[in-house]
C-alpha cells in the first residue's frame, strides 16, 4: 500500500474524476475537472492512469512513502520517500494523475469532489496540508484529450433568457472586453467591466430553470458570472448566453485580471 | 387539460436541449413537464445522456456528435402524441412548525399561527420538482389565499430538514442551504442520502401530505 501526503496545496485543491453524471434529477450537478483537456492530457501521458486526479491551484507539493508513477503532463517516477514540488499551472488549474486509483469511496458513481455541497472526493472538501491519500488498484489506459484548446474570443450561444435583454445589452456582451475577477471558484467566475451596463437591466422574476456549465448569468447588481462545474443544478437569475463546451476549458484557465471577449456563434 | 400545452425546444449551450412548457410556473406547465420527462425516459432519443425534469421544463443533456435540430425533431415527434399522467407515490411528512417566520407569515395572511398550520396541512401537495440543491423539493400548490412572496433578504445557511414556505409552495431543504424563503419549521424526513440508490426518496409527481409532528 502506497500513501501520499499533501505537504502544500493552494485553495480549491480537490480530487476530480471525469464527473458525477446522471444525478441532475436528484439536484446534483456533475462537478469534474475545470479543464477537461488538461485532465485528459495528464492521464494520457501514462500507460495506465487512475480515474481520479488531484486538481491543484497555485502549485502542489506531495510526498510518497512508496514508489509511484505520476503525471502532471509528463510521466515521472517517484521513489519511496521522494517529494514532488509542482509549480503553479500555466492557468488556474493543474492536474496530477497517478498510475493507480486514489482510494476514496465512489459516491453516486464518482470520486469527484463537489465543494458546493460538500460531497465526494476526500471527505467532501478541498485538500489541505497533512491530508493522506492511499493509492489502490492499478488504473487503465486513459483516453487522449478530445481536441486542442482554441484561441481568440470565447464562443457563446445565446441563452435561455437572451430575449429578455434588449439589443444594446446583448451587443454589450459581445463588443466589450470583460475582465476575469479575483472572485472565481469551482462554482463560478465573476466578470467585471468598468461601465457595469448590466446593472441597468430591470430586475426579472423568473421561474427557476436548469443550469448548464458555461451559462453566463447576470446577478441582480449587474455582475456577470460564468457558472462552472460545481454550479447549482437550477437557478432563477437571468442567463444571457452559454459558453460552448469546447471553449469552457480554456475559459476556466483564464487568470484573474485577464481580459476576455465573447463571440456569438450559431449552433 | 394536459397535452394542450405545446413545448418550446431551446438549446442550452451546445450540449443540452430544454423542453420548456412555459416561462412562468403554473400547474398545467408543471404537469406537462413531468409527463414529458416520463415519456422521454421511457424512449430516450439517440445521443441523450441524461434527462432531468424541472418546474416547467425537461433538460436533455446530449453528447458530442448529436445534432440539436435532429434531436429537436425527434423530441417534438415523441411528445406530439398525448401522454398520460402517472400516479406517483404518496407519503406523509411530519413537520414541527417551530420556524422563526411562522408568526410573520401567519400575520401576513391574516391568520393565527395555529390556523396557518391547519390551512397549510389541509390538502395534499404534489412534488413539483427536485432542484437547486441535492434532494431539495418544491411542493405545491397551496390555494391563492396562502400565497406570500419570498423574503427580501437571503438568510445564511439553514440546516437540512428545514421546511420553507413562499410563492404558494412549501419546500424542504435536504442539505444546508442559503435561502430567501420563509422558515416555517423542521422535519426529521431526510430526502437526500448520498449512500442511497437512488439518493433521493421523492420524485416529481409524487404526493405529500403534511402533518404536525407529535
Amino acid at each position: 500500500m502506497t500513501e501520499i501526503t499533501i505537504l502544500r496545496a493552494g485553495p480549491l485543491t480537490t480530487l476530480q474524476d471525469r464527473g458525477r453524471f446522471g444525478m441532475l434529477k436528484h439536484g446534483i450537478s456533475a462537478s469534474g475537472p475545470m479543464d477537461r483537456t488538461a485532465f485528459a492530457a495528464a492521464g494520457a501521458a501514462l500507460e495506465r492512469a487512475g480515474s481520479t486526479a488531484i486538481e491543484y491551484t497555485q502549485g502542489l507539493s506531495i510526498e510518497t512513502d512508496g514508489e509511484v508513477i505520476v503525471s502532471a503532463g509528463e510521466k515521472r517516477r517517484l521513489r519511496a520517500g521522494e517529494r514532488l514540488d509542482l509549480p503553479p499551472a500555466s492557468g488556474n488549474y493543474g492536474y496530477l494523475r497517478f498510475e493507480r486509483e486514489i482510494d476514496v469511496p465512489l459516491l453516486l458513481g464518482s470520486r469527484s469532489t463537489n465543494v458546493t455541497v460538500g460531497l465526494g472526493g476526500h471527505k467532501g472538501r478541498a485538500l489541505k496540508p497533512g491530508d493522506r491519500l492511499v493509492l489502490g488498484e492499478p488504473g487503465i489506459a486513459a483516453p487522449a484529450p478530445g481536441g486542442t484548446p482554441g484561441a481568440g474570443p470565447i464562443r457563446i450561444i445565446w441563452g435561455l433568457h437572451a430575449d429578455l435583454f434588449d439589443a444594446a445589452l446583448r451587443r454589450h456582451l459581445t463588443e466589450q472586453p470583460f475582465t476575469i475577477s479575483a472572485s472565481l471558484d469551482r462554482m463560478g467566475v465573476r466578470l467585471t467591466e468598468p461601465s457595469n451596463l448590466f446593472a441597468s437591466q430591470r430586475r426579472l422574476s423568473l421561474v427557476s430553470d436548469a443550469i448548464v456549465p458555461g451559462d453566463i448569468q447576470i446577478l441582480g447588481d449587474g455582475t456577470p458570472i460564468v457558472l462552472m462545474r460545481d454550479h447549482q443544478p437550477t437557478g432563477g437569475y437571468p442567463r444571457i448566453a452559454t459558453v460552448v463546451s469546447d471553449d469552457l476549458d480554456r475559459f476556466a484557465q483564464l487568470r484573474p485580471g485577464t481580459s476576455v471577449t465573447f463571440r456569438p456563434v450559431a449552433l | 387539460m394536459t397535452g394542450e400545452l405545446k413545448p418550446t425546444l431551446l438549446p442550452l449551450g451546445d450540449r443540452a436541449l430544454l423542453v420548456r412548457y412555459a416561462d412562468s410556473l403554473s400547474e398545467a406547465a408543471n404537469r406537462a413537464a413531468i409527463i414529458a420527462a416520463r415519456r422521454l425516459e421511457e424512449s430516450p432519443p439517440a445521443g441523450v445522456e441524461e434527462i432531468a425534469p424541472g418546474l416547467v421544463s425537461v433538460l436533455l443533456r446530449y453528447g458530442a456528435g448529436t445534432d440539436f435540430r435532429r434531436l429537436s425533431g425527434e423530441v417534438a415527434l415523441l411528445l406530439a402524441t398525448p401522454g398520460a399522467e402517472r400516479q406517483g407515490q404518496a407519503r406523509d411528512i411530519a413537520i414541527r412548525f417551530d420556524g422563526e417566520d411562522v408568526p410573520d407569515v401567519a400575520q401576513r395572511l391574516g391568520l393565527q399561527p395555529a390556523d396557518f398550520v391547519t390551512r397549510h396541512n389541509a390538502a395534499p401537495l404534489r412534488i413539483l420538482a427536485t432542484g437547486f440543491a441535492p434532494g431539495f423539493v418544491y411542493c405545491g400548490f397551496h390555494p391563492a389565499e396562502l400565497v406570500v412572496p419570498r423574503r427580501e433578504q437571503v438568510r445564511p445557511m439553514v440546516p437540512a430538514g428545514t421546511v420553507l414556505f413562499a410563492a404558494g409552495q412549501t419546500a424542504i431543504a435536504a442539505t444546508p442551504i442559503r435561502t430567501g424563503w420563509h422558515i416555517i419549521g423542521t422535519t426529521a424526513f431526510q430526502n437526500f442520502d448520498p449512500l442511497g440508490n437512488p439518493p433521493t426518496g421523492l420524485s416529481a409527481g409524487d404526493t405529500v401530505r403534511f402533518t404536525v409532528a407529535p
